[in-house]
């Protein structure tokens, strides 16, 4: 009897009762298509973080004052902020290894009335190293530049997304006066720019904003002027040069601000953000996050093994006759439990594959939803088989050992 | 006519252990001998060792104590592969209740023993169409079991059983479930395997008149045979 054969009647006798052979099945599908979706959309995840930071540099390094003490809670004083001058003194310091500098200042949202419908905006202050650190891609006109910012002039850099929706179709933005209101106030500013909105869709997902509200720039100290606020920033950005430790660059950027300009103050110091450190403790919770969900998965298809081996069982049992009248025919201990294995492996199979395709399916709905291509792993597809084989191999053989030490005479004469 | 023998049975016990110092023998020496080409009947009451005689000459079961020799084979030496393989190609059973294998049409069926011997496909199929024919069933080879009646069924396990044209057909009451006219029918296929292909047959059943066609009749009872010399006798001639 060869596997041929074999196959052809597994198939038969499934087909004989598909509704249980696909209950049967559904633990494995199950734990099969979830393994699958996961992977495929972990792999669409990392790509697309991966990608984002390599759109920012994973050189970008952030410096933002905090607290000494947790337990203080004293409002922030002018003096408490990052000037311009330590800045400077940064740069002094370690000239040709920081490349760009961006500070910011959050102005909020504001709102520009286009016949009767509103067009969002967020704006920022900013300085002119915030287009190379942010990675900004200019496509109309210019970012902010030291000018603007000297100047406190009333220019502004929008979205060619905000473009479209604020001007007929051929208006040349650059020139354009927008009236933008904000909470703070009207805002009166010039178009001096438009940039390529590149906002990564999965970023927008993560934070779920609204991607109807784009991002627009003003010079920083307009945006200071605007909002009263302080002299000084709560945060800045730099880019390391290539090539450096940025974890360790970062470190020590932090400590020489500390020891020269906060070391009196006795309430906040400077900390560090390393966009490098975030992409590996990104890539480890993913990674944690992977392996859970595989573990998951492990045990559903484990508790579908045990499903496949008691339809099996139950299977065996039905068709002790059969076995008898095989056994009757020639057929020996060997061939009755091929015969079981091979309907095993045939029930754990289809599972697979069909939870495969489920897998796929979910994890690339998945991945449109996040907005990052699919990466279907094909190492995973294998792997999902061959613990489909092993599956039906293992929970088949003990029915299969069953059915095959069967007394033929005691087998004949079941009712 | 004096051909070779086919059956050797000497001293054949059979006995079950239900437990210690509880022995049931079921068979208490049997001799039995049958010869190539001889249509043999076994009757008897129930209870009195019929089928467990015809499972040690099936080979489904072996004999607790005593020889048996089938076609030249000493059975009690042995392992269960080749058991296997002798219930395969020199037995062939016929069932009272037809056991064909449900949700296999029945050319499948008759296909099934020279699948187990490892007979290529179109071999199979064009020896499975052969045996249809001879049990007169070719229109119906692609039927399904419970798409037949009785008598059309027996008909099917018996080309199933001369599938591997074996030494002996083993038939254990093959009419008990068919009305007196296709029990008639399945009777007169047996006959003329017998006369026309020279087939070994040993019959089991409980019905006289049937055992009363054949060339031997062996009674049996409280697991021992008893022969009716006369039937022998006119075998003999």
């Amino acid at each position: 009897m060869n596997i041929g054969e074999n196959i052809l009647l597994a198939f038969a006798s499934l087909k004989s009762n598909k509704m249980r052979a696909l209950l049967t099945m559904l633990g494995i599908i199950i734990g099969i298509s979830s393994v699958i979706m996961i992977t495929t959309l972990g792999n669409a995840l990392q790509g697309s973080v991966t990608s984002t930071f390599e759109d920012f540099g994973t050189n970008l390094i952030e410096l933002y004052i905090a607290y000494k003490d947790d337990s203080t809670s004293r409002p922030v004083d002018e003096k408490d902020l990052i000037s311009d001058e330590m800045i400077d003194a940064l740069k002094e310091q370690y000239g040709e290894n920081i490349l760009s500098i961006s500070t910011s200042l959050d102005v909020g949202k504001g709102k520009i009335k286009v016949g009767r419908n509103d067009v969002k905006l967020s704006i920022s202050g900013t300085n002119e190293g915030f287009c190379e650190s942010n990675a900004i891609e200019v496509s109309e006109g210019r970012f902010i530049t030291e000018k603007d910012i000297k100047g406190g002039k009333n220019v502004i850099v929008i979205a060619d997304k905000a473009v479209s929706k604020l001007f007929p179709k051929g208006t040349d933005p650059i020139g354009q006066e927008l009236k933008i209101k904000t909470d703070s106030g009207t805002l009166a500013m010039t178009v001096v720019g438009v940039y390529k909105s590149k906002v990564s869709k999965m970023m927008s997902a993560m934070m779920m904003s609204d991607s109807e509200t784009t991002n627009a720039y003003i010079p920083i100290s307009t945006a200071q002027r605007f909002m009263d606020s302080d002299n000084g920033y709560k945060f800045f950005d730099f880019k390391a040069a290539k090539g450096l430790d940025y974890k360790k660059f970062a470190e020590e950027a932090a400590s020489f601000m500390n020891e020269k300009f906060y070391k009196d103050n006795p309430y906040f110091q400077v900390k560090f953000y390393c966009f490098e450190q975030q992409l590996d403790s990104f890539m480890q919770i993913l990674s944690i996050v992977k392996l859970v969900i595989t573990i998951i998965a492990g045990i559903s298809l484990l508790v579908g093994g045990i499903g496949v081996m008691n339809i099996m069982l139950v299977s065996v049992t039905e068709r002790t006759r059969e076995i008898g009248v095989r056994k009757a025919l020639g057929a020996t201990n060997g061939a009755i439990r091929m015969q079981f294995i091979v309907e095993s492996i045939i029930i754990c199979l289809i599972g697979g594959v069909i939870g495969i395709l489920l897998g796929l399916l979910l994890g690339n709905i998945g991945a449109l939803i996040i907005g990052s291509p699919a990466a279907p792993s094909i190492s995973g597809i294998i792997t999902a088989v061959t613990f489909s084989l092993a599956i039906g191999v293992f929970f088949g053989y003990y029915p299969a050992n069953k059915a095959a030490k069967l007394d033929p005479i005691e087998a004949l004469r079941y009712e | 006519m004096e051909g070779k023998t086919i059956i050797e049975m000497q001293g054949i016990i059979k006995a079950f252990y239900i437990g210690t110092p509880n022995q049931l023998e079921i068979l208490h020496g049997i001799n039995l001998s049958v010869k190539e080409g001889e249509f043999v009947s076994i009757v008897g009451a129930s209870g009195s060792g019929k089928s467990t005689l015809m499972n040690i000459i099936g080979v489904l079961d072996r004999p607790t104590a005593g020889n048996y020799i089938l076609d030249g084979i000493q059975i009690s030496s042995v392992g269960d592969k080749k058991l296997s393989e002798i219930r395969n190609k020199k037995i062939g059973f016929v069932f009272q209740n037809f056991n064909l294998i449900s949700r296999t049409s029945a050319i499948k069926n008759i296909e099934l023993p020279m699948l187990y011997a490892g007979i290529p496909k179109q071999k199979r199929t064009k020896r499975a169409k052969e045996l249809l024919e001879l049990v007169e069933m070719s229109d119906r080879a692609s039927h399904m079991p419970n798409e037949l009646s009785g008598g059309q069924k027996q008909r099917v396990a018996i080309a199933r059983a001369m599938a591997n044209d074996p030494a002996i057909i083993l038939a254990d009451e093959p009419t008990g479930a068919l009305d007196s006219y296709t029990g008639r029918l399945v009777m007169d296929i047996f006959h003329r395997l017998n006369k026309e292909q020279g087939k070994t047959i040993v019959l089991i059943t409980h019905n006289n008149e049937l055992a009363a066609e054949t060339d031997r009749i062996i009674t049996m009872k409280d697991g021992m045979t008893y022969e009716n010399p006369a039937t022998k006798r006119e075998a003999g001639q």
